[in-house]
């Protein structure tokens, strides 16, 4: 290649890299910030290098606390495992004051409940509300039980006009070919959503990402490509909105208002997939249908959106 | 007490003059503001929530397997209330702790109630009596699509063959999945008190001590094949 051609691409790619590595969040005093990751337990290069770019993006991007969509810990639970598959990876975070908020997935023992660093008080499902306007509900989808539907019923009816944002291990849509979607949850869990205006719900157990089309009004994320990526797995269907399932990935979320902003970010600092979701108005629970419309607003990502089948 | 005359409007039958006690105008303001509650649409999740309920029931009334399930919720507690016994002092979960803390105490839990229930056997939750009827309560939700997507969670989610030891009082392998239940059948079976669970792996139905992580009892071929 001539020196000139070289110059000429290099001015045309430059550009479009530092584009796919800028921020897309508004990064709003006062607005809620937040990451997401899911499948985190394998201690592997991925999980490093997704860690390290959690850390380099919150030097522009001040989170103060993460979702961990379950299967936190792979294999063994030793106190050496806690260290090599979590506190390690993360522990400038940890030091940095994030806080994370874990669900439990179908590799997890029960007795991660009661580890400091999950902040799950003890209970296999819960909820938490970091700032005012935003109540999040971790739900144990290894075991959607009648206590814990009716549980869930009370805490969602109770949260009035707060943006309502469940999170757990399972996903109720998915196109993943290994699992794909949890009907079963989804049939007990979907019509409480509903009820009480759920707005957006984040899950793992797939190992990729995808933003699925609006489900009766309700956003979907899957992210579970933290520390494990299943390559070839996303079957592009009717339901994705955007799929990659060849990048380690992690989200960065921020609500601000009645608007909730998201940038999907790989591990070489890429960004995959970035939009936002806007809700209508305020939640009026008792209806049987979301009154929260979600209108994505994906901005084009530098990267081919999902993988050719 | 004096009664107000109000003079209501019916589209009906036209303008009538009523005695109302200003009593029993506030209750019957107060039943309207509660009727809607009332009357709200139910959700398939609120119907199946009412299905469980009668399903598992222990009213005779209600549940012609009530009998054998009480005997079985009777069995359950009392197993609930030997674990609260125990989980004391060095035994007993902490909210915040250290990886160190959370295995020493599930190991000295798992000690006590393996000290206890010595000689617990096969069969001391699931009674021979009960177990006819859970096999019924979970064959209808092994059929059609949901039965499908049950016998897929299984299987999706199944530890490795022969991993766990179907031995009463034996540790669930650490390194093995912890397979999610499908939610329907979990719905078609009596609720257990925390920390028990259900786990199904392969044909099999185990009662899990989550805390101690420690088969409770089980019940082969539980599942049709």
């Amino acid at each position: 290649m001539s020196y000139r051609l070289s110059v000429f691409v290099l001015a045309l790619v430059l550009p479009l890299a530092a584009a796919a590595q800028e921020l897309r969040l508004p990064n709003a005093e006062g607005s809620v910030k937040f990451a997401v990751i899911g499948d985190t337990g394998e201690p592997s290069a991925g999980q490093i290098a997704i860690a390290k770019q959690m850390e380099a993006w919150r030097t522009k991007f001040p989170f103060k606390f993460a979702l961990m969509m379950g299967d936190n810990l792979y294999g063994a639970e030793t106190a050496r495992d806690y260290e090599k598959k979590f506190a390690a990876p993360y522990k400038t975070l940890i030091d940095g004051g994030v806080q994370f908020y874990a669900a439990l997935g179908n590799h997890d023992d029960a007795a991660q409940i009661n580890y400091k660093q999950f902040n799950m008080n003890g209970q296999k499902y819960y909820t938490f509300k970091p700032q005012n306007g935003v109540r999040f509900f971790a739900i144990d989808s290894n075991y959607v039980d009648q206590k814990q539907i009716q549980w869930l019923d009370k805490e969602l009816s109770a949260s009035g006009s707060d943006w309502k944002i469940p999170f757990f291990h399972h996903p109720l849509y998915s196109s993943g070919k290994t699992h794909g979607s949890a009907e079963l949850q989804r049939s007990l869990l979907e019509p409480v959503f509903l009820k009480y205006g759920v707005n957006v719900v984040f899950s793992g157990h797939e190992h990729f990402y995808e933003r699925i089309k609006p489900q009766k009004g309700v956003a979907y994320f899957i992210i579970g490509s933290s520390s494990k990526l299943r390559k070839g797995d996303l079957t592009k269907s009717e339901l994705t909105a955007y799929g990659n399932d060849s990048n380690y990935a992690f989200m960065l979320v921020e609500i601000r208002g009645d608007e909730l902003f998201y940038q999907t970010i790989n591990d070489k600092g890429m960004t995959l997939d970035a939009g936002s979701i806007r809700r209508a108005g305020n939640v009026e629970p008792g209806k049987d249908v979301s009154t929260q419309p979600v209108v994505p607003q994906a901005k084009p990502s530098p990267v081919q959106p999902g993988p050719k089948k | 007490m004096k009664h107000l005359v109000a003079e209501t409007s019916y589209p009906d039958v036209g303008r009538l003059s009523m005695r109302v006690s200003p009593w029993l105008a506030i209750a019957t303001l107060c039943s309207a503001c509660a009727a809607p509650a009332a009357t709200e649409k139910k959700t398939a999740t609120d119907v199946a929530l009412e299905q469980s309920e009668r399903k598992t029931s222990t009213d005779p009334a209600v549940n012609p397997e009530a009998a054998a399930l009480a005997e079985f919720k009777s069995r359950v507690d009392a197993y609930a209330d030997i674990h609260k016994t125990l989980a004391k002092g060095e035994a007993k979960p902490q909210k915040a702790a250290s990886p160190d803390q959370i295995n020493d105490t599930k190991a000295t839990l798992a000690a006590r109630v393996q000290a206890t229930r010595v000689n617990a056997k096969q069969g001391d939750i699931f009674t021979q009596d009960v177990q006819p009827v859970f096999r019924r309560l979970l064959a209808p939700e092994l059929r059609g699509e949901d039965g499908r997507d049950a016998k897929a969670v299984l299987k999706d989610d199944a530890p490795a063959a022969g991993t766990v030891r179907f031995t009463v009082n034996a540790k669930f392998p650490e390194n093995q999945p912890r397979p999610s239940v499908p939610a329907n059948l979990l719905l078609a079976l009596p609720a257990l008190p925390t920390p028990l669970e259900y786990r199904i792996v392969g044909r099999h139905l185990l009662i899990l001590d989550t805390a101690a992580d420690l088969v409770v009892d089980y019940m082969l071929n539980a599942i049709p094949a």
